[in-house]
């Protein structure tokens, strides 16, 4: 135990935030309201959230989508989600851990892991446990290799997961000659990762839920949630990006740490991979990286949730209320408009959505916060 | 305060220590270690691509190759500006795209504007992309990389919005002079490569002699102390957003001049070509460090192992791994001179 003062997880993980004061004594409700949602991240979110939701099914119920926005919509929508707040997560320990800690590889390792995801599993005839494995591990080992970078050699994140990603991408495009891997083993993953299903005991209540969420989403989630707040290694995690000096001279063992959360995040990338591959029925080179890649959104949902991009400060749940946030905000809008339109409308939304965000953590430091 | 740096460097500070050790350098020397090194690398795959492959060293493989160079490049004295002050700009290639569409689509096909005309709509444009990125970074103080992450899907969704879906189409030829024929060449050398060396020899100026120029130095080496020794820190920042906005403007017109069709995609993984560039270039990632020169060298070596790697006949895809090798190469040897330099 190295910070064995501190018993209450939340306590010490926004450090900053815990400078914030209190509610102050007559404080009228709407300045106490207005207050939470400016530093309560979770608060907004879920507001949000409920604003977005109602939003859609008045305009639903009003004729104006092209399908009903109901509840069986929104939960089957949640198999976007999937990926997304998993890779979400990996960003959250990577910028959590400090000294401009961030990503850009995720994608770049979702495309090669998926690739050898492609051949253990759909070429090589390996048994499915033995290749989701082999494809975490290979996440891992890449993964690895930007914590080595960053942690022990000293590369600034940006540039080190810069080049990883240039690297990765290439040899996910060149491993298999551009070709994507779709046998019929991997077309079978289909109905076993993005199928909905209706649950047990309460299933006949709520709509179905995609298997993806119980059989990948979840445990991520726990595991992750368990790590960062239940254990000594989470604790060092925010220590060391809340103040690298100061782990150091606490006998925290910095560069492991550091490298840890790189390959944590290397780890959850590999496993997005196969979620991927499952998804797609199809191993693709270029799954992580096409369009915008998945490292941009992923990092957008980290911010959203409130992390702090100096590190130290974040938590697991904002990333869920931010990834539920912009999974269902999307599929509205894709109800919304017709054809191309839709997705376009999309990235507005996103692009609009992280201004805000960020001008409102920026505001909310100074006006509450104090020195920020 | 407006004392210039290097005015200050040529009068010897009394101090004992001076006179034994000689003069402490406070400017960095015209061309630094890192972009010899950089010249050396260039010099030596040119030579080995020359002997692997006879048709290197023919007018038609260097032309499309610094051809090639130069909007990145050009984007890269922005970026590099950019990174000095210890910002990021990875709205860039979502911002040329914008201007691309703009110029091709609704400045040529339907105005059939002048040469003129269509580049100076481009600039402002790129301009004013580059006005909102600064104007939300300089006065909104929130950290350059999460809202030039927010402004590009907001570009891009702008140029999705003008492309309608569809690829532009049947571009006049009015920009040739910028482009890849034997129009946008003089004695062999292509028009968007001179504008470029031109621009960056006058940014390598501005940036290392004129106290302006060193401004952007001193926000990246410490905003606080800038400002205090009165350096106007947020004009200072917005204006490196506004340049940069700028030069994606001017970009943009290369881009739209190499063909007569303009893709959807158009701009797409761009901003990371320019931010390898200017690290493999030696500017410090986190700020107060950095040339133009090295930059300009940094888009050069890139281009030349992607055209290298085609002219090999290996995969294209390849290159991209060896851009990542070399970014980790470039930036590695910095960190150890850095790390020698700390120990002297």
């Amino acid at each position: 135990m190295t910070v064995p003062t501190l018993s209450e997880p939340e306590a010490t993980a926004p450090d900053k935030q815990s400078r914030t004061p209190g509610p102050e004594r007559g404080e009228s409700l709407a300045a106490r309201v207005v207050r939470a949602l400016l530093t309560q991240r979770i608060v907004l979110l879920a507001v949000l959230i409920v604003l977005v939701v109602v939003y859609f099914i008045v305009l639903g119920a009003n004729g104006y989508l092209t399908a009903a926005y109901d509840f069986d919509y929104m939960s089957a929508a949640l198999i976007n989600a999937v990926p997304l707040a998993m890779l979400g997560f990996a960003e959250l320990i990577v910028i959590l851990s400090g000294r401009g800690g961030i990503d850009l590889s995720v994608g770049a390792i979702v495309s090669l892991a998926g690739m050898i995801f492609g051949f253990a599993y759909g070429q090589w005839g390996w048994p499915l446990w033995l290749a989701i494995a082999i494809t975490v591990l290979v996440g891992g080992v890449l993964g690895l290799v930007n914590g080595i970078l960053v942690a022990y050699i000293g590369f600034p994140a940006l540039i080190a997961t810069l080049a990883t990603y240039y690297a990765y991408k290439s040899i996910a495009v060149v491993i298999n000659n551009q070709r994507p891997i779709s046998t019929r083993p991997i077309q079978n993953l289909y109905d076993s990762t993005a199928r909905s299903v209706e649950l047990p005991l309460i299933g006949s209540y709520i709509p179905n839920v995609p298997k993806g969420i119980f059989l990948f989403l979840l445990p991520t989630l726990i595991v992750v949630w368990l790590l960062l707040a239940r254990t000594t290694y989470g604790r060092r995690v925010y220590a060391i990006g809340t103040n690298d000096v100061a782990a150091r001279w606490s006998a925290i063992g910095v560069r492991a740490t550091r490298a840890g959360a790189y390959t944590i995040s290397g780890l959850i990338s590999g496993l997005v991979a196969v979620v991927t591959v499952g998804q797609f029925a199809s191993a693709r080179p270029d799954a992580g990286v096409s369009g915008n890649g998945m490292a941009l959104p992923a990092i957008t949902i980290a911010v959203l949730g409130g992390v702090a991009i100096t590190g130290g400060i974040g938590r697991v749940s904002g990333i869920v209320l931010a990834t539920v946030l912009i999974v269902w905000m999307n599929a509205g809008i894709r109800l919304a408009f017709e054809g191309n339109a839709g997705p376009q409308y999309q990235l507005l939304a996103l692009g609009v959505l992280l201004v805000f965000a960020a001008l409102l953590n920026g505001f909310a430091l100074r006006r509450y916060g104090g020195a920020g | 305060m407006s004392i210039d740096v290097a005015e200050r460097d040529r009068t010897p500070p009394s101090g004992p220590e001076q006179t034994t050790t000689g003069r402490q350098r406070v400017l960095a020397p015209p061309v630094t270690g890192q972009e010899l090194v950089l010249i050396g690398v260039i010099a030596v795959l040119w030579a080995v691509l020359a002997f692997t492959t006879p048709a290197f060293f023919t007018p038609s493989s260097i032309q499309p190759l610094v051809a090639s160079v130069a909007p990145i490049a050009l984007i890269g004295i922005g970026m590099t500006v950019v990174i000095i002050t210890g910002g990021i700009d990875v709205s860039v290639g979502a911002a040329i795209a914008v201007c691309s569409v703009i110029t091709a689509k609704l400045v040529l096909v339907q105005a059939d504007q002048s040469l003129l005309v269509a580049v100076i709509i481009s600039v402002i444009v790129g301009g004013l992309l580059g006005l909102l990125n600064g104007v939300l970074i300089a006065y909104g103080r929130v950290h350059a990389i999460i809202i030039t992450f927010g402004t590009a899907n907001i570009f891009l969704w702008i140029a999705l919005k003008i492309f309608n879906s569809t690829t532009v189409n049947n571009i006049p030829d009015t920009l040739a002079p910028l482009g890849n024929g034997a129009a946008g060449r003089t004695f062999g050398v292509p028009h968007s490569f001179l504008i470029t060396v031109v621009l960056a020899a006058i940014a390598w100026y501005y940036l290392r002699h004129t106290a302006g120029g060193r401004h952007f130095f001193a926000i990246g080496g410490d905003q606080l102390a800038a400002q205090l020794a009165g350096v106007k820190v947020r004009q200072r920042i917005l204006a490196a957003y506004v340049l940069t906005g700028l030069l994606v403007g001017l970009a943009s017109t290369f881009v739209v001049a190499q063909g007569s069709n303009l893709g959807q995609n158009v701009g797409g993984g761009k901003e990371l070509a320019v931010i390898a560039a200017v690290v493999i270039g030696g500017t410090s990632i986190t700020g107060g460090r950095g040339s133009v020169l090295g930059t300009v060298l940094g888009a050069l070596l890139v281009q030349t192992v992607a055209s290298g790697v085609t002219q090999l006949g290996w995969r294209s895809e390849l290159s991209d791994l060896f851009v990542g090798v070399a970014i980790i190469i470039a930036v590695g040897a910095d960190l150890l001179r850095e790390r020698a330099r700390g120990k002297r």
